[in-house]
């Protein structure tokens, strides 16, 4: 068990059966009263956060959180195949964790998985992965009133926004956070 | 823990010099005490470093006690003080606390010094003045926390199976504390958390006269009509060393020239000012560490 005293940023507990970390943490000492520590707390699984208060005394229960890297290999059409790249181990993760980042994932890309109890809750892509661009309108007839960007699908499935000089069968750099373009690349 | 910063101490070294001259101004003497005591603190939640077979004080109030007890009207001293257990961004182990008591003075006189005190520090570094609002522990708890302070249970306080205090400090520092914003003197608290004060009965039941004093939802200072009754206050360190034992703390030594003095202490009020925290919080830093050369 952590105490108050092990609080720091990045220190990863389990509250309520979830794994959480601490983002931002305060000591404080009400003038005649025991001391406390604030925590914010962001949910390892959801993002979603949360405030609590504790007391000088009280303890925190280490949340069984582990991340490899891992291998993209393949999808079967039911899950998505991980290989750990140390241990050589196989694991599938099912769509529902992989969420909109299954639709950048390439074959070969090294992310790393997040397992809260021997299982995969959460995964991060490279912050940057170069696609190419399967579909898109010519650059002139995308030109509309208002636009300057127009709708691209990538070859793993995603649509992006990219600009109305950006022509189909050529490459783009995209920051996986966000699903948005940042450049075009040579291939 | 930080680098020098010749600036902040600049300033610190105005502020202290300016705080000297306004104690100058008003009569006060300066009365260095001694830093060894024999007893560092009597409060459940102080906790003293040792020196040899001595404690350093975490405040000089006892020393200064024992010195008005002995006729001196208007003392103060700015001192170096300890406190183990105390680490983050406003606190720091050990610190400069500015006391200062008065003889005939009620807790209203003292806090009027008090904010005369911090408009003469304002002006000598040349920033704005504040201007202070005044609540009550009960008022602040009612409306924060919709809960009356003389009815208010543990379970109404806090969610936690706890002692009352510990549910009212949790429900402080969780949902009244973050609401202290611009400067606030805080009066009339929970008669458990007496310490040195004296209390009464008001129609928010026993409280301590007591006042905090809370800059931008930070304390800064802690001033108490001062108790003068040798039982009340052994009976009151009794209370609090059970209280430490039951926690599995070694008890706080009782300060037998302590309890003499009290007895002897004319009506008086005093007040306790962390100064590099109220220099650091006037200045808008976000902690007090800059003001202070690092150990």
């Amino acid at each position: 068990m952590y105490q108050t005293s092990d609080i720091r940023k990045g220190l990863k507990v389990e509250i309520d059966g979830a794994p959480w970390t601490v983002t931002e943490f305060q000591f404080v000492k009400p003038g005649k009263g025991c001391a406390f520590t604030r925590t914010r707390l962001k949910n390892l699984i959801s993002g979603s956060t949360l405030d609590r208060t504790y007391k000088t005394g009280e303890t925190l229960a280490p949340a069984d959180v582990e991340e490899n890297e891992m291998q993209y290999l393949y999808n079967d059409g039911e899950a998505f195949h991980f290989m750990n790249n140390e241990s050589f181990e196989q694991i599938e993760i099912p769509p529902t964790v992989l969420g909109k980042s299954s639709l950048l994932l390439v074959e070969e890309m090294v992310c790393r998985v997040l397992f809260f109890k021997g299982q995969p809750v959460d995964i991060v892509l490279p912050t940057f992965v170069e696609l190419q661009i399967t579909y898109c309108e010519p650059g002139a007839r995308g030109n509309t009133a208002q636009g300057v960007s127009k709708p691209a699908t990538l070859s793993t499935g995603a649509e992006i926004q990219v600009p109305l000089f950006v022509e189909q069968d050529s490459w783009v750099k995209v920051d996986t956070r966000d699903f948005s373009y940042v450049e075009r690349v040579k291939r | 823990m930080s680098a020098l910063d010749p600036y902040a101490l600049r300033i610190r070294g105005r502020a202290l010099a300016a705080a000297r001259a306004w104690f100058n101004d008003h009569a006060y003497v300066d009365v260095p005490t001694p830093g060894r005591v024999r007893s560092g603190a009597m409060e459940p939640y102080l906790y003293p470093l040792s020196s040899g077979t001595m404690q350093l004080r975490t405040s000089p109030e006892f020393a200064l006690k024992r010195v008005l007890a002995s006729g001196m009207g208007r003392i103060y001293e700015i001192a170096p003080c300890w406190r183990d257990r105390e680490h983050g961004p406003w606190h720091a182990e050990e610190f400069l606390m500015l006391e200062w008591y008065r003889a005939g003075a009620s807790l209203e006189d003292i806090m009027e010094e008090f904010t005369s005190l911090v408009a003469h520090l304002c002006a000598a570094l040349n920033l704005h003045p504040t201007s202070w609002r005044r609540r009550t522990v009960g008022q602040l708890l009612l409306e924060h926390a919709g809960v009356s302070l003389r009815d208010a249970t543990a379970e109404d306080l806090s969610e936690h199976q706890e002692s009352w205090d510990d549910a009212f400090h949790r429900c402080w520092v969780e949902r009244i504390e973050p609401h202290l914003d611009g400067s606030l003197l805080v009066y009339d608290w929970p008669a458990s958390q007496a310490a040195l004060a004296r209390t009464r009965h008001t129609t928010e039941g026993c409280v301590a006269l007591r006042c905090e004093a809370y800059l931008f939802g930070h304390e800064v200072a802690n001033a108490f009509d001062e108790l003068t009754d040798r039982q009340i206050l052994l009976e009151r360190w009794n209370d609090h060393n059970a209280l430490r034992v039951s926690g599995g703390e070694a008890p706080h030594p009782i300060d037998e020239a302590l309890l003499d003095a009290t007895g002897k202490l004319p009506r008086c009020a005093g007040i306790a000012v962390g100064f590099e925290r109220l220099i650091a919080v006037l200045c808008g830093w976000d902690n007090l560490h800059r003001a202070q050369v690092s150990p």
